[in-house]
């Protein structure tokens, strides 16, 4: 658990705060997602975890302990740090860099060599072929994965990430992205997750902290939430005016009450793993008011029918719930 | 905070200009400088001036072989390392080594001839190099929107190219000519002049104020040099500077 | 020819041979000891570290025959006050490399470095040297070579070394002893630069020669 307590940083010399009394808490196991414009604090507050950079003012608690309560440099092996420009080190083999942690800590070179080939192949680069080779010889894509990978090495219970995914074309953050949910699964790490992306906020998050000029907390709260029920312009603004189908985004076919299906043999066919806002799309473009559901892949039969009106009536709903 | 390297002799020979009066010949502390003021326009000034005249058509005659031979070797990617290991032979040379070479083997007559082939040979690797390097740092999406303006090969090379290179050019020049100077005052041991003339005339009568003159006056020449290379640098590439902002 | 050899088997000659890489190796050394040190102690702020560079432009540009002939009066003639200058002319190539190399480590690799726990000497000794060390030993080299042709000049200074044999071999217009001389320094200057070439290749993390490799194929 990470808590903010009315943190605040100044720089010398500088009369206008960074970051403006922060306060907030990341409960255990959560992806918690700082973002806002550019000059919001996001970055700053992320580095005050692990000391990078020191606060002015107030404190942060990691599992109810002051983080000062020992040396920056003992705190960050315990933090996994992984930033958008990687900074692997192009002297040392994708072993030994993932391997860095570990071997700071004193472990072993038997468990250091087997977690590393463990850390490689949940990232997807299988061990025999990448363990050996430099850096300057893996793609983009490929560098940032090493850059998770030694992240985790040492196995600590939180992360920070900052724009980790920034750096590669949009295809592969969005493979990335959900492949890094789906480690995430089961691994369990309570994350502070940098990002200037309002989309990949919504994606990743558990939780949201909205953050405005200045380091000021406009919001914290669920992507849900968030959506539904934005504190203040800036929010609005800033989550974007197509929000409520962002919102339809969160939302799963599979996940919903579905009509039956009796003579439903010209209506578009929409697989129940599309979002919601991607399955209002297949429907209004084929012009029809429901779409005929099947499952995800090519077999199995019909499900149901979901209808623009049971859409519409979700979205509204929530609209008036949260209200 | 940068001449100190060069003002510390100085400094030092101030200091004990008591310390070495040896009373052998007629002395004002330990330089002369009543013979300074005297000979001044006699010996100090033409030697200045042989040595700027050597470096610069030194200079200008390697410049002259080694921009065209830089862009060929630009263009040309085979022909650069062969180039490179050529004129790298002659840059480590020592000097000395070189001009005695060039007296006993290749045969030339003491004076100005030898020493400025040699200077030429010594500066060909730094400028080839820099040329080379300068054209390279030409972003390619550059060349390609000239091309794709209907820039003729040779106009893109004038107009585009060279003039984006020119700071490392300069760069270049710049080390050559301080290099060269450095090399010069040792050319005047065959017969070059300029101010090692002072320097070898003062260590054969030993006679510090000549030497140390010499010595002073090539170190001030070099400095000098260089700090006019640095200006020109800056003043060529002004996009570079605005676009990099603070620096 | 038969002169040449009689000059090279002189006793004086295996002994001049000797100083001559004297200058060399303490020369060089010595160089690398003031040199290093002082690059680590200002690299990391920019205005100490462009003071620096300065300091070795200006240093760099002194002409060597000016520096050794500057020493005579001070300390002397002979080794030692060759060996003064020789060193004052080796430190610039190594100090603007050393500081120059040591700063253009990537900042995000540092700070990768520190975020994951390395301490600041670990980040020194693992992670920047290493990767400075090419260029490094780039101007250990320059400086080297250099050593070599300044040394050729120790003799007008009383210091000894291959120089004497030109000397004399213009004085007495002797063309083999002259070359003798001329020829015997130049191998010298080849065998340093190939010797620290090697070096140099020798020290290069294999991962850095593959980046570098890399990043001349992207041209």
């Amino acid at each position: 658990m990470i808590e903010f307590k009315n943190v605040s940083k100044t720089y010398a010399g500088s009369d206008r705060a960074v970051v403006n009394d922060l306060s907030f808490t990341v409960a255990d196991g959560d992806i918690c997602v700082l973002v806002g414009p550019s000059g919001c604090g996001k970055t700053t507050s992320m580095r005050m975890v692990n000391r990078l950079i020191e606060p002015t003012n107030g404190e942060i608690l990691i599992d109810g302990e002051k983080n000062t309560s020992m040396s920056g440099t003992q705190l960050r092996r315990k933090i996994g740090y992984a930033i958008q420009q990687i900074g692997l080190f192009p002297h040392r083999t994708i072993a030994h860099n993932v391997a860095t942690v570990p071997n700071l800590v004193g472990w072993d070179s038997d468990r250091t060599a087997r977690r590393v080939d463990e850390l490689l192949d949940l990232v997807g680069l299988p061990p025999d072929q990448y363990r050996d080779r430099y850096p300057a010889e893996l793609s983009g894509g490929q560098q940032q994965r090493v850059g998770v990978a030694r992240a985790l090495a040492a196995d600590p219970p939180i992360m920070l990430m900052d724009e980790p995914f920034g750096a590669v074309d949009p295809i592969t953050r969005d493979r990335l992205q959900n492949e890094f949910l789906h480690i995430q699964e089961d691994i369990k790490k309570t994350i502070v997750f940098v990002t200037h992306d309002i989309d990949e906020a919504i994606k990743m998050g558990d939780k949201i902290a909205i953050l405005r000029e200045g380091g000021v907390l406009a919001q914290y709260d669920t992507p849900e939430n968030i959506l539904a029920n934005p504190d203040s312009d800036f929010v609005s603004s800033f989550v974007g005016t197509d929000r409520v189908l962002k919102r339809l985004s969160l939302v799963l076919v599979r996940d919903m009450d579905l009509d039956p299906a009796n003579g439903s043999d010209n209506l578009p066919r929409i697989s129940d793993g599309l979002t919601l806002k991607d399955a209002l799309s297949e429907i209004i473009g084929a012009g029809a008011d429901r779409g005929l559901v099947v499952p995800d892949g090519n077999g199995g039969s019909p499900s149901g029918t979901l209808s623009i009106d049971a859409i519409k009536t979700l979205s509204h709903d929530a609209e008036v719930t949260s209200g | 905070m940068g001449s100190a390297l060069g003002a510390t002799p100085i400094a030092i020979l101030a200091f004990l200009q008591s310390e070495f009066a040896t009373g052998e010949q007629k002395k004002v502390g330990f330089i002369d400088w009543e013979w300074i003021r005297d000979n001044f326009r006699e010996d100090i000034v033409p030697a200045f001036f042989q040595s700027i005249y050597l470096c610069a058509v030194s200079l200008a005659i390697a410049i002259v072989i080694s921009v065209p031979l830089g862009i060929l070797a630009a263009r040309y990617r085979a022909l650069y390392p062969p180039l490179t290991i050529i004129t790298g032979f002659f840059y480590t040379i020592p000097s000395f080594s070189m001009f005695t070479i060039l007296l006993f083997i290749v045969g030339f007559e003491v004076g100005r001839t030898p020493a400025i082939v040699a200077l030429v040979l010594y500066s060909l690797l730094v400028l080839i190099r820099n040329v080379v390097t300068g054209l390279d740092s030409v972003p390619p999406e550059t060349k390609d929107a000239a091309r794709g303006m209907g820039l003729t090969d040779r106009q893109i090379l004038f107009r585009v190219e060279l003039p984006l290179a020119l700071p490392v050019i300069v760069a270049g020049m710049r080390i050559a000519i301080v290099t060269l100077i450095g090399i010069s005052v040792i050319g005047a041991y065959i017969g070059a002049g300029g101010l090692g003339d002072l320097i070898f005339d003062g260590i054969t009568r030993d006679f510090p104020t000549l030497y140390v003159t010499g010595a002073v006056l090539s170190t001030l020449l070099a400095i000098g040099a260089d700090l006019l290379f640095v200006g020109a640098e800056r003043i060529m590439s002004p996009w570079a500077r605005r676009s990099r902002g603070a620096t | 020819m038969n002169e040449f050899m009689n000059v090279l088997q002189r006793p004086d000659f295996i002994e001049n041979v000797r100083i001559h890489i004297e200058y060399l190796v303490f020369a060089t050394l010595i160089g690398i000891l003031i040199s290093i040190p002082v690059a680590i102690l200002v690299y990391r702020s920019p205005s100490t570290s462009t003071a620096a560079i300065n300091v070795g432009n200006i240093g760099r540009a002194v002409p060597s025959l000016a520096v050794l002939v500057l020493m005579f009066p001070i300390f002397g003639l002979g080794f030692d006050s060759a060996l003064f200058a020789l060193t004052l002319v080796a430190i610039p190539p190594i100090l603007i490399n050393a500081v120059v190399g040591l700063r253009q480590v990537s900042p995000q690799i540092l700070d990768s470095a520190k975020g994951m726990g390395l301490s600041g000497r670990q980040i020194l000794s693992g992670i920047q040297v290493p990767i400075a060390a090419p260029i490094i030993f780039a101007g250990i080299r320059t400086s080297a070579v250099q050593v070599v042709a300044s040394a050729t000049l120790a003799t007008f200074i009383g210091g000894g070394g291959l120089g004497d044999y030109i000397v004399e071999g213009y004085q007495r217009n002797s063309t083999a002893i002259a070359l003798a001389g001329a020829i015997s320094v130049a191998v010298l200057a080849f065998i340093t630069e190939a010797g620290f070439w090697g070096l140099e290749r020798t020290f290069t993390p294999k991962g850095l020669r593959i980046a570098q490799k890399r990043g001349r194929a992207r041209k």
